[in-house]
């Protein structure tokens, strides 16, 4: 390890660091659980289920693994100063990057099940530069990693580097979290998180692992055999078979209702939030079951919060909070989850803490054009006649039902109407959408960037106009918009929105 | 333009002779109504574009409209502004024009861009907008 080129700033002295050395061991260890398929696959096709030639290449392939990851770490070294973090990576290509304290959105720490069992923590830190991550030091010991993230955090806060990781520690056994989800409330997220992700993975597995089971499984003249005889099922009468396709419908419904009940306890399990007061004020968040993230993001990075919920869920009152800010979620969600599964009295406060405000009750929203259904559903309506004609005349008379989903579809759409309205306060923005997935945006009106009135060809008749907001962070992909408003009143709305950010 | 309905124009003869030598169709059944449609591209459409962009350099913030038959209106306030680029093609650097490029924090609507400036316009705004940009305002 080469010493930095000698240079004139003081803060360069601080020594040149590895990684964790057990960091290979969780990588090789990542690697070859995706390897090991193959190893299989391999075992049961070309070697013939030689164990010989399967250890042998399985020998082969933990040596190759190991061996690059030993190079990739060797290569691989960090220098914190007092005012950024530097990296240097690359086995041919050297790559030198260096992350200037104050530019880091957050900071998390990860733990997969792994690295839990060897005592170590993913640092990952995020500039919000193009999404993903832009530093990731993987692994450190876990308290070294949490000294790295005092020490980033302390930078902010104006602080020399003395251990303050101990008073924090203290405070915030001391203090109730903010919120946080037992086991009972995992409990109830995961009923409304219903899903059918795990009847997806039983389908995949039985893809995949097709060559465990009998050649002919998938024959369906064997399962015709299997049936008993057509005249048994005749005799069962039509309760029976009534009860028979309940029992289906109501299994498929159980299975939805456990994969989403796993899946969010997996998730979610631990949850707890936290305010962290030393550094910036931020959130702290602390959650997983066999991979424990520990998060923090400041306060005044977060640029709207979101409400979610549905129309059931709403019922029973549960919300689920997220926060939009520059940096991205881990798993692929952009937004961050701040409260899963919480009532209104519970939510309040965690607003509290960032300055926004839920819209009150007196508070009159302004609805969009009717035109957002009634043109919707007349497209669909035309769409559907032409495939039910089409399809009717070629093919079968019964297919001119197809007509018949224009009055769902359409019904759907005069909801979703019902449900997008917008309001506007002294500092926040409200935005509501959709009926089956409620949300409502409440964005804080100084943190927006740019504001967009477009209109589609099918707009300029009617005189419409829809707003796009561009917020940092948040999707991409869905932004947040109002849709089918009048083309003035698009332009008040966004002369006041604009107007707002001259006065700061 | 002139290049997008070239390549159109590519693609639908690529089309006709698949159809020729596969069905056996008439010929000209996918060329000519390309080409009428291609040319509405280049005469029509370039002129009504053009009168719809434009752009205003308000005292606070940038206004870019754009679009014919999908038409967009963005409004840039200066100070939301992280970084500018003025970028020339070769094709702009014949005609002496520039594209004035400004991004923001924003995820929707991070770059928004306004092509065909002269290149002194274009270097002009840019000094304009640097005036405003303050530090950190994310």
């Amino acid at each position: 390890m080469n010493d930095p080129s000698a240079s004139p700033l003081a803060d360069d002295s601080a020594p040149f660091q590895r990684l964790h050395p057990l960091s290979v061991v969780l990588k090789s260890v990542g690697t070859l659980g995706q390897n090991l398929f193959v190893i299989l696959v391999l075992h049961f096709s070309l070697f013939d289920q030689n164990i010989f030639y399967t250890a042998l290449a399985a020998t082969a392939l933990i040596a190759l693994v190991v061996g690059v990851n030993l190079l990739i770490w060797s290569r691989f070294t960090y220098q914190v100063t007092d005012r950024e973090i530097r990296i240097r990576s690359g086995l041919l290509n050297r790559n030198s990057r260096s992350i200037p304290f104050d530019r880091i959105q957050d900071v998390s720490l990860e733990q997969k099940l792994v690295s839990r069992l060897l005592g170590l923590a993913t640092v990952a830190l995020e500039t919000g530069a193009g999404g993903g991550e832009d530093g990731q030091l993987d692994a450190l010991a876990r308290p070294d990693a949490e000294a790295l993230r005092d020490t980033i955090r302390d930078y902010k806060a104006g602080l020399g580097t003395a251990g303050t990781e101990a008073d924090e520690l203290s405070v915030i056994a001391d203090r109730p979290p903010l919120f946080a989800m037992d086991n009972r409330r995992i409990l109830i997220a995961g009923l409304f998180n219903f899903s059918f992700v795990l009847l997806a993975v039983l389908g995949a597995i039985a893809q995949n692992f097709d060559f465990l089971l009998p050649d002919d499984f998938f024959d369906p003249r064997l399962w015709l055999d299997a049936l008993p005889e057509p005249e048994t099922i005749d005799r069962l009468g039509s309760w029976a078979r009534f009860g028979g396709v309940l029992a289906a419908i109501l299994s498929l419904i159980a299975v939805g209702l456990a994969s989403g009940i796993v899946r969010t306890a997996v998730r979610e399990y631990g949850f707890r939030l936290d305010r962290v007061e030393s550094g910036q004020p931020g959130f702290r968040r602390r959650r997983g079951l066999f991979t424990l993230t520990d998060m923090v993001m400041p306060i005044h990075r977060v640029q709207a919060a979101v409400l979610q919920t549905g129309p059931v869920r709403e019922r029973f009152g549960w919300y689920h909070l997220k926060f939009i800010s520059l940096a991205s979620d881990s798993g692929g969600e952009t937004d961050h989850s701040a409260a899963p599964c919480a009532t209104l009295a519970e939510i309040d406060p965690i607003l509290e803490q960032c300055a926004i405000h839920r819209a009150t009750a007196d508070l009159a929203f302004h609805p969009v054009s009717p035109a957002f259904w009634w043109r919707g559903a007349i497209i669909v309506t035309l769409l559907l006649a032409a495939i039910a004609v089409g399809t009717g005349f070629l093919l079968h008379q019964g297919f001119f039902a197809l007509i018949l989903l224009a009055l769902p579809v359409a019904g759907i759409q005069f909801l979703n109407w019902r449900h997008h309205q917008y309001a506007l306060t002294d500092s926040q923005l409200f935005v509501r959408s959709g009926w089956w997935r409620r949300q409502c945006t409440m964005l804080l009106r100084r943190k927006i960037q740019t504001v967009d009135v477009s209109q589609s060809p099918l707009d300029h008749p009617l005189d419409l106009a829809s707003v796009t907001i561009g917020i940092a962070g948040g999707s991409a992909i869905r932004p947040l918009m109002i849709r089918d408003i009048d083309l003035d009143q698009a332009m008040k709305l966004r002369a006041a929105l604009i107007n707002q950010q001259k006065r700061p | 333009m002139i290049i997008r309905s070239l390549v159109l124009l590519a693609l639908a003869l690529v089309a006709e002779i698949a159809l020729w030598v596969q069905l056996g169709t008439s010929p000209g059944l996918v060329l000519i109504p390309v080409a009428l449609l291609a040319l509405l591209q280049v005469l029509v459409l370039p002129g009504r574009i053009y009168r719809r962009w434009g752009y205003d350099m308000g005292d606070e913030q940038l206004r870019v409209l754009r679009g014919f038959l999908w038409r967009t209106d963005t409004i840039v306030p200066f100070n939301r502004i992280q970084h500018i680029d003025v970028a020339q093609g070769p094709l702009q650097r014949l005609f002496g024009l520039s594209t004035l490029i400004v991004h923001t924090a924003g995820t929707h609507n991070s770059i928004v861009t306004l092509p065909g400036l002269a290149t002194a316009d274009a270097e002009q705004m840019r000094e304009t907008i640097k005036g405003h940009i303050r530090q950190d305002m994310i």
